[in-house]
């Protein structure tokens, strides 16, 4: 199905919403206010860990205006086991007994009014014995403070049900990986080398915060909501009342960004209960100070350890990653697992051992965000492997090529790789930045240096999506498929399948927004696996309604090749306007699962994301402040569906982990989070671009994808954190190992670098 | 936000009638864009907020006086401050800050008086007045009083204003042929709040320093004078040694805590550094006239 | 509770209106709430995202930190405003065609501050388009392709 002439696939169409966004009216869930509905507001824990000793609402329920106020015991009575999560069923819909987190939601005030709702949250008085707290990932391992007594995997994933009724622990899952004999390797090793780095915690701050409407009436819920997985939250939602699916009914619309932080049940559950319990349709939408303590990216800690040979090849790696999931395990169990597996690297490393741990904290829970852990591994293997080659003197690019992975050779999990264009990618980062020829590295206080990163990621799987094509008796088209467009283009992506297929003009095609009555299943729009899987299945639906469309022109006597208009063909074979041809698909790649112990599998993943980064900075050794010259990020995407759109994706992804390599981070002092708030947690703007910037893909084609194409949405951020830190290496010969790169830790280690260390305070 | 009652006088002195100096639950809005930043985060809860608004359209101008003398209206929106070319003229280095001052939409409803009320150390324009020698003008239900810029700041949130009092206007007295300049340097993101601001006006004698007047924002409780780097300068020849003599001094002088934008030390070192370079910038802006 | 109201008029998007207000109520509110108005939306709820911005008597202003109060008397023009009809913009051409938007949540405050920029300065440099959209904020980072859109937007302009 790759390659061939196509006439919509592969070229760059405008956004199909691109006019309803440009004037301001294109549908987003927060716009949405439904007749006789009550505005939630949530009274939160300002504490990180302790027991809800009463909870004093008396004062709050006396305001003139306030409908009700909801404590955690007040959706027990409704729903006897309100605890929900995809990995565990760990997080309670409002606390009960305990909070495990500073800004966990403990009770909720219903009004018509916003505004009182909002003072009347204010008035209600909770009495807690403070716990002691957990914060690091590394200390949960081993410390004394239990965050959750006993453990209670969903059921879900057969690989967690050995944890369930587990107690006095905070790991959530932990995962070994082995391949070859690593101990061995390092036995035989000409050079050994350790490191180990850490990221920070941050957040996704999409810009239109969660928000859900539930409106819950009878036997029937209907949740208007800002997911970017409505299957899953209908599988949840009616998991919690016991309800069929069909009784439950999720809609979204378009999402202004997700990013990961929108993906399984965030404050679905929560509107749903309160609309159970008030008989009345409820909004509960959060502000940006509210998403921080919702979801964010797990900070993490990664000990790893490589064993090298007389000639420069990487003969073994040890890896232990410890990843920091807070209160509650959301989809932290899975990011340990499926991004663990590719710890080692993008390299060809006979003897790899790997240990993967997720932990629960007292920190806001973590999810996935724009990569799954993977940005989180690049930056500690990308960043090992550059001191490895200056150690051995060896040029980064040059390094990185006798070690790397090529096609055709087992990746650690065992899969052999196909269609994984690692040394096309960063061949393609290294052209770019002109790396044979001189670099300037500069002079005086203003030194300059150069560096790459390259990453990679497996897709989720095996995940299933599910499509329908229908075509109209007037020859337009509609796409039904749960595939949520937070921005990534996905829509646009959908339509020109379609069209393809069909022969039908983009124009004439629409893409519902999802609605679980209306758009099939579908596991989720995360991971960049949409273009893949719904991708496919829209091809496949697509395909099939073609089909039936040419046995219909065979049946009304025009054959294939009479080229009759579709409309005709309908009033041939309906004797009007009318009628609709439906074609349908489900789609799920193959798959083969990992053995338990050894964590090996010969199909891990239908398609390796490859991405690279290329970095040029400039560092104020006065100041420690670091100027971006330039980025270039490359990335193998196969064939792009729409290459504006994917180009604008690869763009934004290195941006996106630009902010979280250099500003953002989450700041818990006291067991309270000091800056829920873009004021304090800082997101780049104009001015913190590079100065150059250059995103690309290389002509490759996914034999197995849609038109050769796959996943595009987060391979730009791969490269950007040790490509960073490299090139701060290569210009002032000092190694940051810990996210974020600050000019105050750059100044420092430069301090420290000439002996005279800056005191702490 | 929860409710409020509010007022909209028309004239300056109805407005300062309204205001109670027993009452911190009446505050003047002007461009409202801190007031109401504190309003939503519950930080102020007002009950009653009396709009400057409508007040006397003369409170918004800005104007030279005989002697040179620039006038700014409290009411001033920045962004008006910014385009006008008499404050250009009076003063160049006002419109040089308040390029980088917040964003285009805080700076086209907030106003100076607003601006130097807050009480807000991390803005900047404190520390250029302060380097300039501005004064307000201040009015209250008692009377009128002038007050040097230098002496409105209290503490956090803290100036010499009384509840009952507001700032009329601003006075920036004649330069001369005092030259200054403002660096301000963040240490997040570009748009972040300022991690320190410092403001030089020097006068120079040939290649010899006249008097000096530094002021440091951002890093410190308050904006403040730096005396002792007034002192490395004054007399000096314009040389490296005395650049680095007022970077050292200003370190050694100024009064900093660890927050997220950095810790005491770090903050110590970069203000060591901007300091040599804003006196070094006005060296490098030559000899040709106010800057 | 419910506080004090205030009946304002105002014109908006070049129509006269009056509404009932809640003088604590800020102008994106009452934009939404009272005439179904969601181009300007509140985000950060700091005035540093932009994603509210909406032009006062032809300036740029963060609307969910303006009291609605303030709006009595003012003209007033939203993202909605924009187009002739149909017809879109410049500057809104401008964004779709150089794909300047992914979310889209930010893009109607980048695009009327697109439009005041392109007012006071027909043919801005890249620093002059930096600074005047720097108060404004994309998570999608969408930033070279607004900074081409904003070029695009002042031609387009210029042809008329």
């Amino acid at each position: 199905m790759a390659g061939g002439s196509t006439t919509t696939v592969g070229h760059s169409y405008p956004r199909m919403e691109g006019r309803a966004k440009v004037t301001g009216r294109a549908e987003y869930i927060y716009n949405m206010r439904l007749p006789s509905m009550l505005h939630a507001k949530v009274h939160r824990s300002p504490i990180s860990h302790g027991r809800i000793l009463s909870i004093d609402t008396s004062e709050a329920s006396a305001m003139p205006g306030v409908h009700h106020v909801i404590t955690g015991e007040d959706v027990k009575k409704v729903l006897p086991e309100p605890y929900y999560g995809p990995a565990f069923h760990d997080q309670p819909i409002l606390a009960l007994d305990k909070v495990r987190h500073f800004g966990e939601p403990v009770a909720v005030v219903l009004a018509t009014d916003p505004h009182i709702a909002e003072t009347a949250a204010q008035r209600i008085v909770v009495d807690y014995e403070e716990l002691p707290a957990v914060f690091d990932e590394v200390e949960a391992l081993t410390s004394d403070v239990i965050v959750h007594e006993e453990l209670k995997p969903a059921g879900t994933f057969a690989d967690l049900k050995h944890l369930a009724g587990k107690r006095d622990t905070n790991i959530a899952l932990d995962y070994h990986l082995q391949h070859g004999d690593a101990d061995k390797a390092f036995a035989d090793a000409e050079h050994v080398f350790e490191h180990t780095f850490r990221t920070q915690q941050t957040m996704h701050t999409p810009f239109e915060p969660m928000v859900a409407l539930a409106d819950v009436r009878n036997d029937h819920a209907t949740v208007y909501s800002s997911t970017q997985g409505p299957s899953f939250v209908r599988f949840e939602l009616a998991r919690l009342l016991g309800w069929p699916e069909s009784n439950v009914r999720i809609k979204t619309a378009h999402l202004g960004g997700g990013f990961g932080a929108k993906v399984y049940v965030k404050v679905e559950a929560l509107a749903m209960a309160l609309s159970l319990i008030a008989h009345r349709p409820v909004r509960v939408a959060l502000t940006m100070e509210e998403q921080f303590y919702t979801i964010t990216k797990h900070p993490s800690t990664f000990r790893i350890q490589s064993a090298v040979d007389k000639d420069g090849k990487v003969i073994g790696r040890k890896c232990e990653v410890w990843w920091n999931g807070g209160a509650y395990a959301d989809i932290g169990p899975r990011v340990t697992q499926k991004s663990g597996f590719t710890a080692a690297g993008p390299y060809d490393i006979d003897n790899v051992a790997i240990d993967s741990y997720a932990l629960y904290t007292n920190r806001p829970p973590a999810g996935a965000l724009r990569g799954f852990g993977i940005p989180q591994l690049v930056w500690a293997y990308e960043s090992h492997t550059d001191i490895i080659a200056r150690e051995l003197g060896i040029d980064p690019i040059a390094f990185r090529k006798q070690n790397i992975l090529r096609n055709g050779r087992p990746q650690a999990v065992g899969t052999i790789v196909k269609d994984g264009e690692f040394e096309a990618v960063l061949d393609g980062v290294a052209e770019r930045m002109n790396w044979n020829r001189p670099f300037d590295k500069g002079s005086g206080t203003k030194l300059r240096g150069r560096g790459v990163g390259l990453g990679f990621k497996a897709s989720i799987s095996p995940t299933t999506s599910s499509a329908i094509v229908s075509v109209n008796a007037d020859g337009s088209c509609i796409v039904y498929c749960s595939t949520v467009d937070m921005g990534q283009g996905s829509d646009t992506a959908m339509a020109q399948i379609a069209s393809e297929v069909l022969d039908i003009p983009i124009e004439k095609i629409r893409v519902v927004n999802p609605d679980t009555d209306v758009t099939p299943y579908d596991m989720s729009t995360l991971g960049s696996r949409s273009t893949f899987h719904m991708g496919h299945a829209v091809r496949l639906a697509a395909g099939d309604a073609r089909d039936k469309l040419h046995a219909m022109a065979e049946e009304v006597g025009m054959p294939e090749g009479s080229n009759a208009p579709l409309p005709e063909l309908f009033i041939r074979k309906f004797g009007m306007r009318a009628g609709a041809i439906v074609g349908s698909a489900n789609y799920i790649p193959e798959f083969s699962p990992p053995n338990y112990d050894t964590g090996q599998s010969t199909n891990a993943t239908p398609f390796w994301m490859i991405g690279a980064t290329g970095a040029e900075v400039e560092v104020d050794t006065e100041t420690g402040q670091l100027t971006i010259l330039r980025l270039v990020n490359v990335c193998d995407i196969g064939t792009p569906i729409n290459p504006i759109v994917v180009e604008t994706q690869i763009s934004g992804a290195a941006v996106m982990q630009l902010g979280f390599t250099l500003t953002e981070n989450m700041v818990i002092e006291n067991g309270q989070l000091t800056n829920p708030s873009l004021a304090d947690y800082k997101i780049p703007g104009f001015f913190d671009m590079p100065d150059t910037m250059e995103n690309g893909y290389i002509d490759a084609v996914q034999e197995n994808g849609p038109f050769g194409a796959k996943g595009a949405g987060e391979s730009g951020t791969f490269g950007v954190s040790p490509a960073i830190a490299n090139a701060i290496d290569d210009a002032v010969g000092v190694r940051i190992s810990e996210m974020p790169i600050t000019a105050e830790a750059v100044f420092r280690a430069l301090r420290e670098k000439q002996g005279k260390p800056l005191e702490e305070n | 936000m929860s409710p409020f009652e509010l007022s909209e006088p028309q004239t300056l002195q109805d407005a300062v009638a309204m205001l109670d100096a027993s009452d911190t639950g009446i505050r003047p809005i002007a461009g409202g864009t801190a007031v109401m930043l504190m309003m939503k985060t519950g930080i102020f809860q007002p009950d009653r907020l009396i709009s400057l608004r409508g007040i006397e359209s003369r409170y918004s101008e800005v104007s030279v006086d005989d002697a040179g003398d620039l006038h700014i209206g409290a009411m001033t929106p920045l962004r008006r401050l910014e385009k006008s070319e008499e404050a250009a003229q009076a003063a160049p280095v006002i419109r040089r800050a308040l390029r980088r001052l917040s964003n285009v939409r805080v700076r086209n409803v907030a106003t100076l008086g607003g601006h130097l009320a807050h009480g807000d150390p991390h803005l900047d324009l404190p520390p250029v007045l302060i380097a300039l020698g501005a004064r307000a003008l201040i009015v209250g239900a008692s009377g009128e009083r002038v007050i040097e810029i230098e002496d409105l700041f209290r503490g956090y949130l803290e100036t010499a204003l009384a509840p009952d009092e507001l700032i009329a206007e601003v006075v920036v007295p004649a330069q001369g042929t005092r030259r200054a300049t403002y660096m301000k340097h963040t240490t997040r993101s570009a748009d972040d709040w300022p991690a320190l601001g410092i403001a030089v006006s020097l006068e120079l004698n040939g290649d010899e320093v006249g008097s000096a007047r530094v002021a440091i924002g951002a890093a410190t409780d308050t904006p403040r004078r730096l005396k002792s780097v007034e002192a490395a300068l004054a007399g000096k020849a314009l040389a490296d040694e005395t650049m680095q003599a007022a970077g050292d001094a200003a370190a050694a002088e100024a009064e900093v805590h660890s927050d997220a934008r950095g810790s005491a030390a770090y903050k110590r070192e970069l203000i060591r550094v901007f300091t040599r370079r804003a006196v070094r910038q006005i060296m490098e802006m030559g000899t040709g006239g106010a800057v | 509770m419910g506080g004090q109201k205030k009946t304002i008029g105002f014109t908006l998007n070049g129509r006269r209106v009056a509404a009932d207000i809640g003088v604590h109520q800020n102008l994106t509110e009452v934009l939404q709430e009272e005439f179904g108005l969601f181009g300007a939306r509140e985000s950060c709820g700091q005035g540093l995202c932009g994603c509210c911005t909406v032009l006062v008597n032809g300036i740029a202003v963060t609307s969910c930190l303006s009291l609605a109060a303030f709006a009595d008397g003012a003209d007033i023009t939203t993202i909605e405003g924009i187009a002739d009809g149909e017809t879109l913009s410049a500057e809104q051409d401008a964004f779709i065609e150089t794909g300047a938007l992914q979310c889209g949540y930010c893009t109607p405050g980048f695009i009327l501050m697109t439009k005041q920029l392109l007012d006071e300065n027909p043919d801005p440099d890249d620093d002059a388009i930096m600074h005047y959209l720097s108060g404004n904020l994309c998570r999608c980072g969408a930033y070279p392709e607004i900074l081409k859109a904003v070029k695009l937007a002042a031609q387009k302009r210029k042809a008329g």
